[in-house]
């Protein structure tokens, strides 16, 4: 069992309060209505099955003796619909990670588990790199040697890095200061949604700080790596920290599944709830929508929209769902003069971050995104709004209209 | 920054109850936010709308019932609304359904009779205003039809035997028989709603069809676990009567309720059109009081706590079902949520159950102490609806989608007329825009 | 009438009596095992399910350690099917006498008892949940037994070496010829049809009952001095070790991991019924405290049941009238030739399901030398159907099993992973439609829910299955929901009580159960 240095848990010391919350389970099934991928694929028994039921006959010194658990793909639907209080995503992730400490990770969830690390070697040589991600032998080969998926979403390096154009920039003095968490997506993929970040936090009177990051450990987490994942989440919290320096101050980020890390799965998956770091970030963490929604309804979010004469499909990613705060990206959205929101009901795009990557998981994360794909096609909506990058791509990849982060459109419609 | 959030109410709970009193308040102009645990009761129920089913005999016609009920349990959660209430709230549900998000689906019945329509055990279950698709298993004295009721079954589905069903609907006098249909599903264990979805899709239920009809005989009608289709219910349920060449209808089963789960789309997809807001996971864990008002409640977030300033809060969180009211180790009946007084629970020292399980059983009846109007004894601004209100045994009475709905309606209805009030325009929210 | 003849007739089937059938088919006796109910019906499967390791009485009783320790170590090996070794623990908690743990390392050290003891943060490594205020810990050889699968396996055991089981089968009569007892007239409880047994020994097993069947030998002053106890079944494991007091035996000190859930035990008051099956609110609330002293948090677990066994304690001239605790454990073997002058009759009783086998090997030795055939008893190595390759049972067995047939086999009984398969089998082989025996034989119904998803679809299966009209199903549904109850109400509250009304919400809502047509 390996000690992890920086958080003093073994893995298998985990929150007892979990495994008792199995107790609450009433088996009504509600979670298994809800769960995107057991309603697509046999190979996954669903929440209720492997969460509570299952985890009656776990005992934590025998082995694992069973591997279904592993088609979870962590999206956490399952505990967002519970009315009963159960944590069932947080069980299966429990039951995973133990597979893994057991049986090993494979070299694949090595890799693309850290995007930091692909993001630093792919940034420079991004040209060479979008062509190979791009190139079917490549993928191929991938596939073959590393069992990521030869069709699955690859996201484009953007070449640059968004921490390169933040520290050339200056915000504006206010005396209001905000944070801004932007993530590793934003940092190699989508600078640009940072800079329309800061930007609209600017136009809201802001003034935008943007500390050195790292990280958060989603990746990991979500793979079962816990040991790692806690050493880069707490390297992040400590990062950020530091920045908050009175009760006043927030940290803000666009990336919601890793503002999510922040704020909950760090502290209850991983098992961190106790860290002082941790814990000041999470409670100060928000959701840049749930910010801009948040300040509208105090009457202090500029309205000078522009008309933006538009039919979108706007989706709440399982991750946003899971801040529980409700879709403020729709409220927000509806602000917008000219625009035409279709929310989408279906629940979740399948990919689950790195799951719908992986080549034995690629075709059932497809499947169980199809009932949000032909909501978006059937919407007549020719773009989608939705929260997650990830899920943004896996959006484009399986309907092939373009997607962007609410915020975009507010961008827009500020005419910034 | 504190995370505050400030509404005109809120609504606690999402089940029929909360949903119907958040969507009314939203359309009435004020600014709602529904806050729930999670999903609730309506995926567990058939789906039905029971408004009064037994009293204790078999009622047949629950207006009348509901009027004799009114006059005789005072402290009943219908005699707190009133029939006409009832009947408002009928008619705004069937409304909600027809506008909702399922083109062509609908609500038939009402007051005048009952429906008795066939349980998947094969009892025969009173019921007022039901969906389409489950009209032809009506079965009472001059219902949807005397055919022959063939009840159809699919033997991977483990939470549906045609053959009991079947066996005692003859023993209730129905002329009925089974068939069972032995398909290939991709896996063992699978629900009501896998099924639905595969019904779904139109080549599927074609080839159903196909294996189904060298069963069928004569003019029979076709009682088929509730499932025919999770987004199109009115076109799979047509579809499938077409094919077969028969009435076909549904017969509810254990949850996941499909029908259940239509039913709470139709009430959230009001709530949205009206620009209420629905948040999920959002569990209140405490409030805080000034006076004779609860002034705000803190719900669970991620990361922090938030706080929802409103001027009124409607408390649907369900009974003992849901938790909202608890029964703790210590033998002490609480509401958990608000912490308000809870009325018609047995004392210390009497029996809170009884040995018989189909007896009465004493706890049954005990929910939160309410003056006439629904509001909470001792609080102002918090109005109780649905299972959390004391005075019902709802499924004994088969009354708890009745009771929820109207209740529901009536607390958006206590809320809008008190705002009027207060700013000079009758039935009116001063949040009207 | 249908007449039997039979060297043994063994009234009674609990553990004892079918270990008396085991182990006397196993010398080549002739067997008619009966029992008024279904086996392990009685006190045996109302029990905590605790193997003991002996420390329990090793200060008090050191001859009763001494056979545990022994027997421990027999079923280990013969029951291994049946036994998963958790292990156990005895704490000294602070509401305990200190002193005792001293007494009690040097009596295990004197009876034999492989204890060692462990610092209280191992033992919370190990149990998290344990109360961390323990100051001494103290590590023994406890084990838990599947009581009912261990009885299965004898009377399948017996019916393979050609004995006749035969359950709810009552004995009416106790024929006597003279100063020999001859067999006995049993009667079917479910067809009221009688069979007469003649047999040259008969063994009165019937446990807390045995004064009732000596009375029908015409034999006097069989006192049998019930002592009833209630156990609490919690939802799931809050331990994998068996936890146990340390301090002089009293009520509510053992915590037992027993298959998915973990079970509380027990209280010890007198009762002249032994089908006394009160449950005292008092009691309940005095359990929970003593939950609550071992795992701190027990009151906010989820208590699924509740339940009374009633010990089959033999007077003694020592005991008090009112306080059967300390009435001897240690086994009653009557051979009423000595006793009474009345042959062919052999009464056991008392004693501990640790040590059945024991007690078995007794009996049978006495009844061997009144039939004057002296044959050697082999059940302390004789491995049980079932239990050859001597693999003890891990709790993740079911879990693993529908692993590999995850797409093929059918859950039925979600909570406690009973599949169709298994159900349908267990219907055909056991011709009962009695739902609440087949939930003895697959744990069907056990679980969280308590029947509220499976019992309807039983109901189903056997209506298809075996060619019973809707009205036995319906029957068998209902007595199984009333069954159920009757463990249930006494203990609802907290979670269970959700899960009740959402049962109730299935039945009397969805099914409609309550209004079935008579």
């Amino acid at each position: 069992m390996s000690t992890e240095a920086g958080s003093g848990l073994r893995d298998d010391e985990l929150p007892g309060l979990l495994r008792g919350s199995l107790d609450h389970c009433v088996k009504c099934t509600i979670c298994e209505t809800a769960c995107p991928v057991s309603n697509v694929t046999p190979l996954f028994p669903g929440p209720k099955y492997c969460g509570p039921q299952a985890e009656r006959y776990r005992v934590a010194d025998e082995p694992s003796v069973e591997w279904s658990v592993d088609y979870c793909s962590g999206c956490g639907i399952c505990t967002q619909v519970c009315p009963q209080g159960v944590k069932i995503a947080e069980i299966n992730a429990q039951a995973r990670n133990k597979i893994k400490r057991e049986h090993g990770v494979a070299l694949r969830d090595r890799i693309i588990t850290r995007p930091t690390v692909l993001g630093r070697l792919g940034t420079p040589v991004a040209p060479v790199a979008n062509l190979s991600l791009r190139l079917r032998p490549a993928r191929i080969l991938a596939e073959k040697l590393l069992g990521v998926h030869r069709e699955a979403p690859a996201p484009r390096f953007a070449g640059r890095r968004f921490s390169r154009w933040a520290k050339r920039h200056t915000s504006p003095r206010t005396g209001r200061k905000v944070v801004y968490f932007h993530g590793c997506g934003t940092e190699y993929y989508e600078p640009w949604e940072g800079e329309k970040v800061v930007a609209l936090l600017e136009h809201n009177g802001f003034e935008v700080e943007v500390p050195k990051q790292d990280c958060c450990g989603l990746p990991l987490q979500s793979s079962g790596l816990f040991d790692d994942a806690r050493r880069t989440v707490l390297r992040l919290a400590r990062a950020l920290a530091p920045f908050v320096r009175d009760d006043d101050t927030i940290i803000v980020g666009n990336a919601t599944s890793c503002t999510l890390m922040l704020k909950r799965e760090a502290r209850e998956i991983l098992g961190l709830a106790d860290d002082p770091a941790l814990k000041r970030v999470s409670e100060r963490t928000w959701d840049i929508c749930e910010l801009l929604l948040d300040l509208h309804d105090r009457g202090e979010l500029r309205t000078d929209f522009r008309p933006v004469n538009e039919t979108i499909a706007y989706h709440a990613p399982c991750q946003q769902q899971g801040h529980f705060i409700g879709k403020p990206a729709l409220d927000l959205l509806a602000l917008i003069p000219g625009l035409e929101v279709r929310e989408m009901t279906a629940r979740c795009c399948g990919v689950a971050g790195t799951y719908g990557l992986k080549a034995e998981k690629y075709e059932i994360a497809m499947k169980a995104g199809d009932a949000l794909f032909t909501q978006i096609r059937a919407s007549g909506a020719p773009s989608v709004a939705c929260d997650s990058e990830t899920c943004r791509w896996q959006i484009t990849h399986a309907t092939g209209r373009p997607s962007v982060h609410p915020i975009d459109y507010l961008h827009r419609a500020y005419g910034l | 920054m504190r995370r505050e959030l400030h509404f005109d109410a809120v609504v606690i709970g999402a089940g029929t109850a909360g949903l119907t009193a958040g969507a009314r308040l939203a359309e009435a102009g004020a600014r709602v936010a529904v806050l729930t645990k999670g999903v609730g009761s309506t995926h567990l129920a058939p789906g039905t709308v029971d408004v009064l089913g037994y009293a204790p005999e078999r009622v047949s016609e629950p207006g009348r019932a509901l009027e004799d009920l009114v006059r005789s349990r005072v402290d009943h959660p219908y005699a707190l609304v009133g029939r006409g209430c009832v009947v408002e709230a009928l008619q705004w549900f069937g409304e909600r359904v027809a506008a909702g998000p399922f083109p062509g689906y609908r609500y038939v019945g009402g007051l005048e009779r009952n429906h008795l329509l066939p349980t998947a055990i094969g009892a025969l279950r009173p019921s007022a205003l039901i969906p389409e698709t489950m009209a032809a298993g009506d079965c009472a004295a001059g219902g949807a039809s005397a055919a022959r009721v063939c009840v159809v079954g699919v033997r991977a589905l483990r939470d549906f035997h045609p053959a009991l069903c079947a066996a005692n609907l003859e023993r209730a006098g129905v002329d009925a028989r089974s068939v069972e249909l032995n398909l290939a599903l991709d896996r063992a264990d699978q629900n009501a709603l896998g099924v639905a979805r595969r019904f779904d899709d139109p080549g599927w239920r074609a080839w159903f069809c196909a294996e189904l009809s060298p069963h069928l005989r004569g003019e029979e009608r076709v009682g088929l676990p509730a499932m025919l289709g999770s987004t199109d219910p009115h076109g799979v349920w047509s579809d499938l009567g077409r094919r077969l060449g028969r009435p076909v209808f549904e017969i509810p089963t254990l949850p996941p309720s499909v029908p259940g789960m239509r039913l709470f789309e139709v009430l959230r997809s009001s709530l949205r059109a009206a620009g209420g807001r629905l948040i999920l996971g959002a569990e209140v864990v405490g409030a805080e009081r000034s006076g004779e008002r609860v002034s705000s409640v803190q719900a669970h977030a991620a990361g922090e706590e938030r706080r929802y300033l409103a001027r009124w809060v409607v408390l649907a969180t369900g009974g003992f079902a849901s938790g909202a009211i608890e029964l703790d180790s210590r033998w002490v009946t609480r509401e958990r949520v608000l912490g308000l007084p809870v009325r018609g629970a047995p004392g210390a020292d009497e029996p809170r159950f009884v040995s018989t399980y189909l007896d009465e059983q004493p706890l049954a009846r005990a929910g939160v102490a309410v003056t006439g109007d629904l509001r909470a004894e001792g609080v102002e601004n918090v109005l109780v609806a649905g299972a959390a209100l004391p005075g019902a045994a709802a499924w004994r009475e088969g009354s708890g989608e009745g009771i929820a709905l109207a209740t529901g309606f009536r607390a958006a209805e206590v809320v809008s007329e008190a705002e009027g009030a207060r700013a000079g325009q009758p039935g009116r929210s001063e949040a009207v825009v | 009438m249908v007449t039997l003849t039979t060297d043994v007739l063994v009234i009674g089937g609990g553990a004892t009596g079918a270990g008396v059938a085991w182990d006397a088919a196993l010398r080549g006796l002739e067997v008619v095992l009966v029992d008024r109910s279904d086996l392990a019906e009685g006190t045996s499967g109302r029990f905590h399910g605790l193997v003991h390791s002996g420390g329990r009485y090793a200060v008090k009783d050191p001859p009763a350690a001494e056979e545990c320790v022994v027997e421990n170590r027999v079923l280990r090996r013969i029951a291994a099917d049946n036994i998963e070794d958790t292990g156990g623990f005895f704490v000294t908690t602070p509401w305990d006498d200190a002193g005792y743990a001293d007494r009690f390392a040097d009596a295990c050290r004197a009876t034999g008892i492989d204890c060692e003891e462990i610092s209280p943060a191992q033992a919370l490594r190990e149990e998290p949940r344990l109360n961390p205020r323990v100051s001494r810990v103290f590590r023994v050889p406890d084990a838990n037994i599947d009581v009912w699968k261990t009885v299965w396996s004898l009377a399948r055991g017996a019916r393979e070496r050609g004995a006749h089981v035969m359950p709810y089968h009552a004995a009416v009569a106790v024929h006597r010829d003279g100063d020999e007892v001859t067999g006995a007239r049993v009667r079917d409880m479910r067809t009221g049809e009688e069979t007469d047994v003649r047999a040259r020994v008969t063994v009165n097993a019937a446990g807390a009952w045995a004064g009732q069947i000596a009375e029908l030998a015409g034999i006097e002053g069989v006192r049998i001095l019930p002592g009833r106890g209630i156990m609490i079944a919690m939802n799931h494991r809050l331990v994998n070790t068996v936890i146990n007091r340390c301090q002089m035996p009293t009520d509510g000190d053992i915590l037992v991991p027993i298959r998915t859930v973990s079970v509380i035990g027990t209280t010890d008051e007198h009762t002249d019924d032994p089908d006394d099956h009160t449950v005292l609110q008092s009691e309940v609330d005095a359990m929970l405290d003593d939950g609550e002293k071992l795992v701190p948090g027990f009151r906010q677990a989820r208590a699924l049941r509740v339940w009374t066994g009633v010990r089959p304690l033999f007077e003694d001239a020592k005991a008090a009238e009112t306080l059967t605790r300390d009435i001897t454990r240690s086994h009653a073997l009557l051979d009423h030739a000595q006793r009474d002058g009345v042959g062919g009759f052999l009464t056991i009783t008392g004693g501990k399901l640790t040590t059945f086998r024991l007690m078995a090997e007794h009996t049978v030795d006495a009844a061997c030398a009144q039939l004057g055939e002296p044959r050697a008893c082999t059940t302390a190595s004789e491995p049980l159907p079932g239990s050859e390759t001597q693999r003890s049972y891990r709790l993740g067995e079911r879990l693993e099993r529908k692993e590999a047939h995850l797409r093929e086999e059918q859950l039925i009984c979600e909570c406690e992973m009973v599949t169709r398969g298994a159900l349908e089998e267990a219907i055909r082989r056991s011709r009962t439609a009695n739902l609440d025996d087949i939930r003895r034989l697959l744990r069907l119904g056990m679980g969280p829910c308590q029947g509220g998803f499976c019992m309807y679809r039983a109901a189903g299966i056997l209506h298809g299955l075996d060619g019973l009209g809707a009205e036995e199903a319906n029957t068998a549904l209902l007595e199984f929901l009333q069954e159920r109850w009757k463990g249930i109400w006494p203990i609802l509250y907290g979670d269970q009580l959700r899960q009740v009304r959402l049962d109730d919400w299935i039945f009397q809502g969805v099914l409609d159960v309550a209004h079935l047509s008579a």
